[in-house]
Protein backbone atom coordinates (compact mmCIF):
# COMPACT_ATOMS: atom_id res chain seq x y z
CA UNK A 1 0.00 0.00 0.00
CA UNK A 2 2.70 2.27 0.84
CA UNK A 3 4.62 1.17 -2.17
CA UNK A 4 1.22 1.77 -3.95
CA UNK A 5 1.08 5.45 -2.96
CA UNK A 6 4.77 6.41 -2.91
CA UNK A 7 4.52 5.30 -6.72
CA UNK A 8 1.43 7.88 -7.39
CA UNK A 9 3.15 10.96 -5.38
CA UNK A 10 6.39 10.01 -8.25
CA UNK A 11 3.97 9.91 -11.16
CA UNK A 12 1.57 13.45 -10.28
CA UNK A 13 5.25 14.95 -9.27
CA UNK A 14 6.83 13.91 -12.71
CA UNK A 15 3.61 14.72 -14.60
CA UNK A 16 3.57 18.31 -12.88
CA UNK A 17 7.15 18.48 -13.90
CA UNK A 18 5.91 17.76 -17.34
CA UNK A 19 3.46 20.62 -17.42
CA UNK A 20 6.15 23.13 -16.23
CA UNK A 21 8.50 21.98 -18.72
CA UNK A 22 5.34 22.50 -21.44
CA UNK A 23 4.75 25.77 -20.23
CA UNK A 24 8.25 27.06 -20.06
CA UNK A 25 9.53 25.86 -23.94
CA UNK A 26 5.96 27.96 -24.94
CA UNK A 27 7.27 30.78 -22.88
CA UNK A 28 10.82 30.49 -24.50
CA UNK A 29 9.00 30.21 -27.95
CA UNK A 30 7.06 33.29 -27.59
CA UNK A 31 9.81 35.46 -26.37
CA UNK A 32 11.77 34.11 -28.72
CA UNK A 33 9.31 34.81 -31.74
CA UNK A 34 9.42 38.23 -31.64
CA UNK A 35 12.86 38.37 -32.35
CA UNK A 36 12.91 35.96 -35.27
CA UNK A 37 10.25 37.79 -36.82
CA UNK A 38 12.48 41.26 -36.51
CA UNK A 39 15.02 39.32 -38.35
CA UNK A 40 12.98 38.02 -40.62
CA UNK A 41 11.44 41.75 -41.32
CA UNK A 42 14.74 42.97 -41.72
CA UNK A 43 16.13 40.51 -44.31
CA UNK A 44 12.93 40.78 -46.35
CA UNK A 45 13.34 44.69 -46.48
CA UNK A 46 17.23 44.35 -47.45
CA UNK A 47 15.96 42.00 -50.32
CA UNK A 48 13.44 44.57 -51.65
CA UNK A 49 15.82 47.50 -51.15
CA UNK A 50 18.12 45.49 -53.20
CA UNK A 51 15.57 45.57 -55.98
CA UNK A 52 15.45 49.08 -55.93
CA UNK A 53 12.68 50.14 -53.86
CA UNK A 54 12.81 53.21 -51.55
CA UNK A 55 12.97 52.69 -47.54
CA UNK A 56 9.70 54.00 -47.05
CA UNK A 57 8.18 51.26 -49.22
CA UNK A 58 10.30 48.30 -48.18
CA UNK A 59 9.32 49.00 -44.14
CA UNK A 60 5.46 48.75 -45.40
CA UNK A 61 5.45 46.11 -46.68
CA UNK A 62 7.98 44.75 -44.30
CA UNK A 63 4.93 45.79 -41.62
CA UNK A 64 2.70 43.09 -43.51
CA UNK A 65 5.23 40.40 -41.95
CA UNK A 66 4.88 41.69 -38.34
CA UNK A 67 1.15 41.70 -38.76
CA UNK A 68 1.01 38.41 -39.65
CA UNK A 69 2.70 37.58 -36.71
CA UNK A 70 1.01 39.29 -34.68
CA UNK A 71 -2.77 37.75 -36.11
CA UNK A 72 -1.16 34.19 -35.88
CA UNK A 73 -0.78 34.99 -32.21
CA UNK A 74 -3.80 36.41 -31.42
CA UNK A 75 -5.49 33.33 -33.01
CA UNK A 76 -3.26 30.81 -30.76
CA UNK A 77 -4.12 33.22 -27.62
CA UNK A 78 -8.16 32.60 -28.51
CA UNK A 79 -7.83 28.91 -29.25
CA UNK A 80 -6.35 28.76 -25.67
CA UNK A 81 -8.87 31.35 -24.10
CA UNK A 82 -11.67 30.40 -25.56
CA UNK A 83 -10.80 26.22 -24.92
CA UNK A 84 -13.88 25.19 -23.34
CA UNK A 85 -14.26 21.44 -21.51
CA UNK A 86 -17.81 20.57 -22.61
CA UNK B 1 -13.87 -5.53 -0.01
CA UNK B 2 -11.62 -6.42 -2.83
CA UNK B 3 -12.51 -3.64 -5.09
CA UNK B 4 -10.87 -1.18 -3.18
CA UNK B 5 -7.73 -2.40 -4.08
CA UNK B 6 -8.64 -3.07 -7.75
CA UNK B 7 -9.68 0.44 -7.87
CA UNK B 8 -6.60 1.76 -6.39
CA UNK B 9 -4.54 0.18 -8.97
CA UNK B 10 -6.72 1.38 -11.93
CA UNK B 11 -6.20 5.21 -10.41
CA UNK B 12 -2.15 4.30 -10.21
CA UNK B 13 -2.65 2.70 -13.82
CA UNK B 14 -4.41 5.95 -15.18
CA UNK B 15 -1.75 8.36 -13.21
CA UNK B 16 1.20 6.46 -14.64
CA UNK B 17 -0.46 6.35 -17.72
CA UNK B 18 -1.14 10.62 -17.44
CA UNK B 19 2.60 10.74 -16.96
CA UNK B 20 3.86 9.18 -19.87
CA UNK B 21 1.19 11.38 -22.24
CA UNK B 22 2.39 14.39 -20.42
CA UNK B 23 6.27 13.43 -20.78
CA UNK B 24 5.47 13.48 -24.66
CA UNK B 25 3.28 16.04 -24.86
CA UNK B 26 6.17 18.42 -23.33
CA UNK B 27 8.72 17.75 -25.16
CA UNK B 28 6.83 17.27 -28.55
CA UNK B 29 4.30 19.74 -28.89
CA UNK B 30 7.31 22.53 -28.69
CA UNK B 31 9.49 20.76 -31.23
CA UNK B 32 6.12 21.20 -33.47
CA UNK B 33 5.97 24.38 -32.86
CA UNK B 34 9.15 25.06 -32.96
CA UNK B 35 9.55 24.17 -36.50
CA UNK B 36 6.24 25.46 -37.94
CA UNK B 37 7.25 29.02 -36.77
CA UNK B 38 10.74 28.21 -38.24
CA UNK B 39 9.14 27.61 -41.45
CA UNK B 40 7.48 30.92 -41.56
CA UNK B 41 9.23 33.19 -38.89
CA UNK B 42 12.80 32.39 -39.97
CA UNK B 43 15.87 35.02 -41.34
CA UNK B 44 15.93 32.34 -44.41
CA UNK B 45 12.23 32.33 -44.43
CA UNK B 46 12.32 36.21 -44.50
CA UNK B 47 15.04 36.33 -47.28
CA UNK B 48 13.32 33.89 -49.62
CA UNK B 49 9.79 36.11 -49.18
CA UNK B 50 12.03 39.40 -50.20
CA UNK B 51 13.27 37.77 -52.90
CA UNK B 52 10.17 36.59 -54.58
CA UNK B 53 8.93 39.79 -53.51
CA UNK B 54 11.70 41.72 -55.23
CA UNK B 55 12.20 39.44 -58.75
CA UNK B 56 8.33 40.66 -58.61
CA UNK B 57 8.63 43.99 -58.11
CA UNK B 58 11.93 44.36 -60.30
CA UNK B 59 9.98 42.66 -63.34
CA UNK B 60 7.04 45.06 -63.39
CA UNK B 61 9.28 48.05 -62.99
CA UNK B 62 10.99 46.72 -65.99
CA UNK B 63 7.41 46.13 -67.81
CA UNK B 64 7.57 49.38 -67.79
CA UNK B 65 4.44 50.01 -64.84
CA UNK B 66 5.02 53.45 -62.58
CA UNK B 67 6.85 52.91 -59.22
CA UNK B 68 3.60 53.50 -56.95
CA UNK B 69 1.34 50.84 -59.02
CA UNK B 70 4.48 48.57 -58.86
CA UNK B 71 4.86 49.03 -54.78
CA UNK B 72 0.89 48.33 -54.67
CA UNK B 73 1.55 45.07 -56.40
CA UNK B 74 3.90 43.86 -54.70
CA UNK B 75 1.95 45.17 -51.20
CA UNK B 76 -0.68 43.36 -52.62
CA UNK B 77 1.37 40.00 -53.79
CA UNK B 78 2.89 40.04 -49.84
CA UNK B 79 -0.52 40.54 -48.23
CA UNK B 80 -1.45 37.21 -49.61
CA UNK B 81 0.77 35.63 -46.98
CA UNK B 82 -0.92 38.07 -44.37
CA UNK B 83 -4.69 37.55 -45.34
CA UNK B 84 -3.50 33.83 -44.88
CA UNK B 85 -2.76 35.64 -41.08
CA UNK B 86 -6.20 36.34 -41.14
CA UNK B 87 -7.79 33.26 -42.01
CA UNK B 88 -6.16 32.21 -38.63
CA UNK B 89 -7.73 34.78 -36.60
CA UNK B 90 -11.20 34.31 -37.61
CA UNK B 91 -10.70 30.50 -36.73
CA UNK B 92 -9.10 31.59 -33.51
CA UNK B 93 -12.05 33.94 -33.22
CA UNK B 94 -14.21 31.03 -33.90
CA UNK B 95 -17.01 33.85 -34.96
CA UNK B 96 -16.72 32.78 -38.41
CA UNK B 97 -16.78 29.32 -40.30
CA UNK B 98 -14.09 29.09 -42.59
CA UNK B 99 -15.54 26.75 -44.60
CA UNK B 100 -14.52 26.45 -48.40
CA UNK B 101 -17.94 26.68 -50.76
CA UNK B 102 -18.51 25.25 -53.72
CA UNK B 103 -20.73 28.41 -54.65
CA UNK B 104 -22.74 28.47 -57.96
CA UNK B 105 -19.02 28.72 -60.21
CA UNK B 106 -17.86 25.75 -58.87
CA UNK B 107 -21.62 24.04 -59.73
CA UNK B 108 -21.24 25.68 -63.67
CA UNK B 109 -17.66 24.05 -63.31
CA UNK B 110 -19.27 20.83 -61.96
CA UNK B 111 -21.77 20.87 -64.83
CA UNK B 112 -19.41 21.64 -67.24
CA UNK B 113 -17.05 18.72 -66.32
CA UNK B 114 -19.91 16.16 -66.52
CA UNK B 115 -20.73 17.09 -69.54
CA UNK B 116 -17.23 17.10 -71.13
CA UNK B 117 -16.59 13.89 -69.56
CA UNK B 118 -20.45 12.28 -71.09
CA UNK B 119 -19.33 13.82 -73.99
CA UNK B 120 -15.74 11.76 -74.13
CA UNK B 121 -17.85 8.58 -73.03
CA UNK B 122 -20.25 9.15 -75.99
CA UNK B 123 -17.73 9.25 -78.18
CA UNK B 124 -15.14 6.54 -77.16
CA UNK B 125 -18.78 4.11 -77.42
CA UNK B 126 -19.15 5.72 -81.35
CA UNK B 127 -15.36 4.81 -82.05
CA UNK B 128 -15.71 1.54 -80.49
CA UNK B 129 -18.58 0.83 -82.52
CA UNK B 130 -17.65 1.67 -85.26
CA UNK B 131 -14.51 -0.25 -85.38
CA UNK B 132 -16.75 -3.97 -84.32
CA UNK B 133 -18.66 -2.79 -87.47
CA UNK B 134 -15.51 -3.10 -89.61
Amino acid sequence: MGKTRSLLIISVFSSAVSVIRLLGSLAVIYLGLGWKVRKARRALEKELRKAGMSKEDARRIGAQYTALKDNAVKAIKRSVTGFRFS
Amino acid sequence: MSEKPEKKKIASEDVEELKEVLSAVSTEVPALIKSIIASVFSEEAGRNMGKAAAAFYKELKDSGMPDNVAVKMTEDYIGVFTSLGDILKRVGEGKEKVIITRGEKGKEIEEEIERRIKEKLAEKKKTEAEEEEE
